[in-house]
């Protein structure tokens, strides 16, 4: 509507403009017929011509820019010119000045050759023109913007609406499983806000705590970037959907050593790739989850048979089948460190911060055309979560199984140490000519000759030294061999 | 079922440390913000319309994909 208001003003000027230089001439007129008494027996003819020539006086006096009213009063005046064809001659230029409209005879004269020689419309100039086409670009560009903005404001509402959707159905169940509920991290003190974090216009988190076993559960709503029309736009030609990232961080003493994990095949496939524990310490493919009873679409990684067996209890197995469809992957680990870090060689002196932690990954149904009703088949995924945490704190490893976890953990660590020996070598090497060069820089700046000479001495028996106790190994290591 | 809650044992939040992780930041809004600073340069330096439009679209989707802690005053100046 804005756009056609100021339309409509853009075209209004050129107008009125036009209309100002009609007005002129209308004065004109009077002033004329007033000056023209004396040519009276003219009448009819000075009247013609006089209305033949304001438009003509338009024509020479105007700016480039009345183009159009130029075009008018040439096609409007062909017929006048034909029909005033006796009338016109000098009893055109006689009532005014013939020094004012010298060579305005001529036009007179170029337009009667021309009624006979075809006219020849000259193209003006697109800039020139006040229409439509002339802005079709700009016209064009505006309606992409105004698009994208409506689809921003649809798709941050929808965003919203299903956060608080799914928040209002779980809002009980988390209640009473925890004592804060919603933290911002900001405030003073440990309340609990009730409320979602809004990070994104597609992402909302949620931080829970205050429970056995666990330290606390972030969960993070990661919708579709609806309010992105490039996005929506993309998602047509590759289906999406919405994604609930269940992080529960436990404490060190409520979870036994294992790195476990089931889920669909593709996104198994993917996390073990992507994930730091999961591509150490499980080295096999995905496993089919047939064995225990689930269906074909879920695939079992584990590092060792003994832990998916702790872990296909009854119940688990009935969560798992039950909400197949809803499940990306759900991995237990002890060694949780995040995705894998791309490092320059130098840098890694050092293995990264491991948390126990459970991760779920839920798929929202509809793929993308979800409405706020669906939230609420999630909520038996919760308490699956839930469920899960407790489980994790019973299950234990037998005496065999802990062995087998501990060995994995110092072979993953050893090759860990190998991986680094080099770095960690050329390290202490640089240490070692740091200490060196310095001690030297000492000597050097030692003014007293005497202290020097000294500090010399002692550098010199250092190096004895050491040199003699690398002999001393060699030669055991040479009375070993033997 | 004894009440699991433990108010004693309540954990701040500590918002995801992001200079560790870089891979998990969705780099769209900078480099959105990248591409229409210098859309916005060509179509001012070369005088072609069609830059122009392409910052302010570019500009458009980096405002769109932005997270709520940047500031509003940076995306009001990155769309002028």
């Amino acid at each position: 509507m804005k756009n056609l208001y100021i339309f409509i003003a853009v075209l209004f000027i050129p107008w009125s403009f036009s209309l100002a230089k009609y007005d002129e001439f209308e004065d004109g007129d009077d002033i004329m017929e007033y000056d023209d008494n004396d040519f009276a027996e003219f009448e009819d003819v000075s009247e013609d011509t006089v209305t033949e020539s304001p438009q003509r006086i338009i024509t020479t006096e105007d700016d480039e820019e009345e183009a159009t009213v130029e075009l008018e009063g040439q096609d409007e005046n062909q017929e006048d010119f034909d029909d005033a064809d006796t009338q016109e001659g000098d009893t055109e230029s006689e009532p005014y000045d013939d020094e004012e409209f010298e060579g305005y005879e001529e036009k007179p004269d170029a337009s009667h050759s021309k009624s006979k020689d075809p006219i020849t419309i000259v193209n003006v100039p697109a800039h020139l023109q006040n229409s439509w086409e002339s802005y079709y670009m700009e016209i064009l560009m505006v309606t992409g913007l105004l698009a994208y903005i409506m689809n921003y404001i649809i798709g941050k509402n929808k965003n919203n609406r299903l956060a608080h959707a799914w928040f209002n159905t779980h809002r009980e169940l988390l209640e009473s499983n925890f004592a804060l509920v919603g933290d911002d991290g900001t405030s003073k003190e440990a309340t609990s806000t009730g409320k979602l974090n809004q990070e994104n216009e597609h992402i909302y988190n949620l931080w829970c705590s205050g429970r056995v076993c666990c330290e606390g559960m972030l969960i993070q709503l990661k919708f579709l970037k609806r309010q992105d029309l490039l996005n929506v736009l993309a998602r047509m030609m590759r289906p999406a959907s919405d994604q609930v990232q269940i992080k529960v961080t436990m404490n060190d003493e409520d979870m036994d050593t294992y790195v476990f994990a089931v889920g669909t095949r593709k996104a198994l496939v993917r996390l073990q790739k992507e994930m730091q524990d999961l591509s150490e310490f499980c080295s096999d493919k995905p496993k089919s989850g047939a064995k225990y009873g689930l269906p074909d679409s879920l695939a079992i990684l584990s590092e060792m048979g003994e832990v998916t067996e702790g872990m296909m209890d009854a119940k688990m197995i009935h969560f798992l089948t039950h909400y197949a469809d809803k499940i990306d992957s759900v991995q237990f680990s002890d060694q949780f460190s995040g995705p894998k870090l791309m490092q320059e060689e130098g840098q890694l002196t050092k293995l990264p911060e491991t948390k126990k932690t459970l991760l779920f990954t839920f798929n929202v149904p509809g793929s993308g055309n979800t409405s706020p009703k669906d939230m609420e088949s999630l909520l038996p995924l919760m308490s699956m979560v839930i469920y899960s945490i407790d489980k994790a704190k019973k299950f234990r490893l037998n005496r065999e199984g802990k062995q087998k976890a501990d060995k994995n953990r110092a072979r993953v660590e050893e090759n860990f140490l190998k991986l680094t020996h080099v770095q960690r070598q050329e390290a202490a090497q640089s240490r070692r000519e740091e200490k060196k060069r310095a001690e030297k820089e000492r000597i050097m700046n030692e003014e007293d000759p005497e202290k020097q000479r000294r500090l010399e001495e002692a550098a010199l028996r250092r190096e004895q030294k050491k040199l003699e106790k690398k002999q001393m190994k060699m030669k055991q290591i040479k009375v070993k061999a033997m | 079922m004894a009440d699991p809650r433990r108010p004693g044992k309540v954990a701040r939040y500590k918002p995801p440390a992001t200079e560790t992780n870089p891979a998990l930041e969705d780099p769209t809004p900078d480099y959105m913000n990248l591409l229409g600073m210098v859309f916005s340069m060509c179509g001012l330096m070369l005088k072609l319309k069609w830059c122009a439009w392409i910052a302010v679209y570019c500009s458009f989707i980096s405002f769109a994909n932005s997270r709520s802690s940047e500031d509003t005053k940076q995306m009001m100046s990155s769309f002028m």
